[in-house]
């Protein structure tokens, strides 16, 4: 619900769930490392709106006696694991690092599970989901955890039919097979562009008005497979991308950011903000929190945002404390979007073409009618 | 092979001594040039002369509205910005606010980009060690004005290196040395150095990585100093830049050495 204190029998009470798809996520305040120890943070928090009254709750709110933060966000989906985990390179370009390995695992760390990167392995997410959503209630039995990664790593998952393309792996590489037998981690790019399953569609004829209708659907598809890769605009005050050395503008693609093969994940940890949830880019929510973040005077301010930061989500920034780091959200993977409207971790993209205009009013990308079409054609079908 | 390359780099750091190196504070312009992707120009008016420069191949790229310290070295590169181009040169960006300013491409192209040649490969990709003999060597991270982010496409590179020298050589010591510009220098009308704890935090920075890496903590020796002599290298414009940097040592187990 929006918040445990509410009444839970009452719809109103449920209402980010039913009208968005959000889950509420509780963060520790401040927030802790993976010991436990507190992360003195380079910002204070206020609460400027609560709709949901669980910011400002004397239970779960932020001056309560374990102080946390809400935030609401959309589950992201539980397959294609191994592209969840996979690092493709040992460097993290966007903090400077090379990527840390997991205690438990030894596996290298790629960060780029859950939205704010807070858990390292898919082990650390299931007990941490069983705590938090489960709502179990001590140590988490083990041999469970065991099954339920194992369970989530047997599973891919990608559209196999359109309505109107038909099966998306005649002619072309569409579906969840390839995803299975594919290696996790590549970079696209050069003579490998992301999304090419759809490239042996290009240029497909067809044959009677039934199969005109299907062709040209194909044909659309793998145009927005290509002006994914090749649409080349101005990416500018993203935090997680220019700040890296790529300089504020930078002239790229979208695939500069979902560019690992077969899931339009960052093959870096791919925490970034796009402006979704901070201002002056997120789009107004009322039912959502607002929190006000000022970084403290000997802290190095936001680079893009200066020290105060209006935010519906601090992302990235509830699990470092870093300014730099507020509104980040982990890039998710884009397999399945047909079927898990709305998008973005807040759900303010409720269609595909919603989530098509955030970006080209973000970075003033000036697309045409046929390309957003043909952008979303290839978005409904993976 | 060494010795060759020694060579090479000293004549070209001779050919750089007479060569003309600028240093200056600026705000810095955007041109809107399209040759595909990162192809867009970075300019940077001298304020004291008015010379335009083209200082597009800087490592760390400019933010706009923000200033800089341009530091580099004329170089002969074709005119594709619309200024005269650096290279080598550093952008270092500045705390201060100025006017974002971007400009269309005017007919200049730009330059396509090309991911680096020694580019760090993908993580399944097998390392081949470095052959022998195997004797105490250095290797150069740098850094921009008063920062000790570790640079993309440059620091994982020279890291990956020192890990495997130091794989091959079994290494019996790591020596990690942090360097800051702890005298002032003077560009622009403006003064600029550095903290003693910006060389500290720099030597951690990479004493982290090279753990992380694989290096054991035992074999990491750390220190930072407030002062150094210059190194040379083919990607560092002046001495005063050379300064901000970290110094890997890797020292071979006795046998080797």
């Amino acid at each position: 619900s929006n918040c445990p204190t509410l009444p839970q029998a009452e719809e109103q009470s449920h209402s980010l769930l039913l009208n968005r798809g959000l889950i509420r996520v509780a963060r520790p305040w401040p927030p802790r490392d993976s010991t436990g120890k507190i992360i003195e943070p380079q910002f204070t928090i206020e609460v400027v709106r609560d709709p949901t009254t669980c910011n400002l709750d004397k239970t779960y709110g932020i001056h309560s006696k374990t102080p946390m933060v809400s935030v609401y966000r959309r589950p992201r989906p539980a397959t294609n694991t191994k592209y969840l985990t996979a690092a493709g390179f040992n460097f993290d370009p966007k903090n400077g690092f090379p990527l840390p390995r997991d205690s438990e695992t030894g596996e290298l760390i790629n960060g780029n599970i859950t939205a704010d990167a807070r858990v390292p392995t898919l082990f650390a997410q299931t007990r941490d989901a069983m705590r938090s959503h489960l709502q179990t209630q001590g140590i988490a039995d083990e041999a469970a955890v065991k099954d339920i990664v194992k369970f989530m790593e047997g599973l891919y998952t990608a559209q196999q039919v359109d309505q109107a393309a038909g099966a998306l792996n005649d002619g072309a590489n569409g579906g969840p097979a390839t995803l299975r037998d594919m290696r996790e981690g590549d970079l696209q790019g050069g003579p490998t562009p992301i999304w090419m399953e759809y490239y042996p569609w290009l240029n497909i004829k067809g044959g009677g008005i039934d199969n005109n209708a299907q062709a040209e659907r194909r044909r659309s598809i793998a145009r927005g497979a290509e002006i994914f890769s090749k649409r080349m605009f101005l990416i500018d005050d993203s935090m997680g991308i220019n700040n890296m050395g790529f300089g504020s503008p930078v002239r790229n693609g979208c695939a500069f950011c979902h560019n690992m093969q077969h899931t339009g994940m960052d093959v870096a940890p791919g925490q970034v903000d796009l402006g979704t949830t901070n201002s002056p880019h997120a789009d107004p929510a009322p039912d959502l929190p607002l929190f006000k973040l000022t970084c403290k005077p000997d802290m190095p301010p936001h680079p893009f945002l200066g020290r105060v930061i209006y935010t519906q989500d601090p992302g990235y920034a509830l699990t470092t404390g870093k300014c730099a780091d507020i509104g980040k959200i982990t890039i998710q993977q884009m397999r399945g979007l047909a079927a898990r409207a709305p998008y973005f971790s807040n759900g303010s993209a409720k269609t595909l073409r919603d989530l098509v205009d955030f970006y080209d009013r973000r970075y003033h990308m000036n697309l045409s009618p046929q390309e957003k079409q043909d952008l979303i054609n290839l978005m409904g079908v993976l | 092979m060494r010795l060759f390359k020694l060579l090479i780099v000293s004549i070209v750091l001779s050919a750089n001594a007479w060569a003309e190196t600028v240093t200056f504070v600026t705000c810095p312009i955007y041109r809107d040039t399209d040759s595909g992707r990162k192809s867009g120009c970075w300019l940077a008016d001298d304020p004291a002369t008015q010379i335009r420069y083209d200082v597009s191949a800087a490592p760390m790229k400019p933010l706009l509205g923000k200033k800089i310290l341009v530091e580099g070295v004329v170089s002969d590169d074709s005119n594709a910005c619309g200024g005269t181009p650096l290279r080598p040169v550093r952008t270092s960006i500045l705390d201060q606010a100025c006017e974002a300013v971007m400009i269309p491409a005017e007919g200049f192209a730009g330059r396509r980009f090309a991911v680096p040649s020694d580019a760090q490969r993908p993580t399944w990709e097998a390392r081949q060690l470095p052959p022998p003999p195997y004797i105490t060597t250095e290797f150069h991270i740098f850094f921009n004005h008063d920062s000790d982010f570790l640079v993309y496409q440059h620091a994982e590179i020279v890291m990956e290196k020192a890990l495997l020298y130091a794989k091959a050589s079994h290494a019996r010591e790591v020596q990690v040395i942090g360097y800051a510009v702890t005298k002032p220098v003077t560009a622009s009308g403006e003064r600029f150095k550095e903290s003693i704890v910006l060389a500290r935090s720099r030597a951690e920075a990479v004493r982290l990585s090279l753990n992380r890496l694989g290096i054991e903590p035992a074999q990491l020796k750390v220190s930072w100093k407030a002062s150094g002599q210059p190194v040379e290298s083919p990607m560092i414009p002046t001495a005063t830049a050379s300064l901000r940097r970290v110094t890997i040592r890797v020292i071979p187990a006795a046998s080797q050495r």
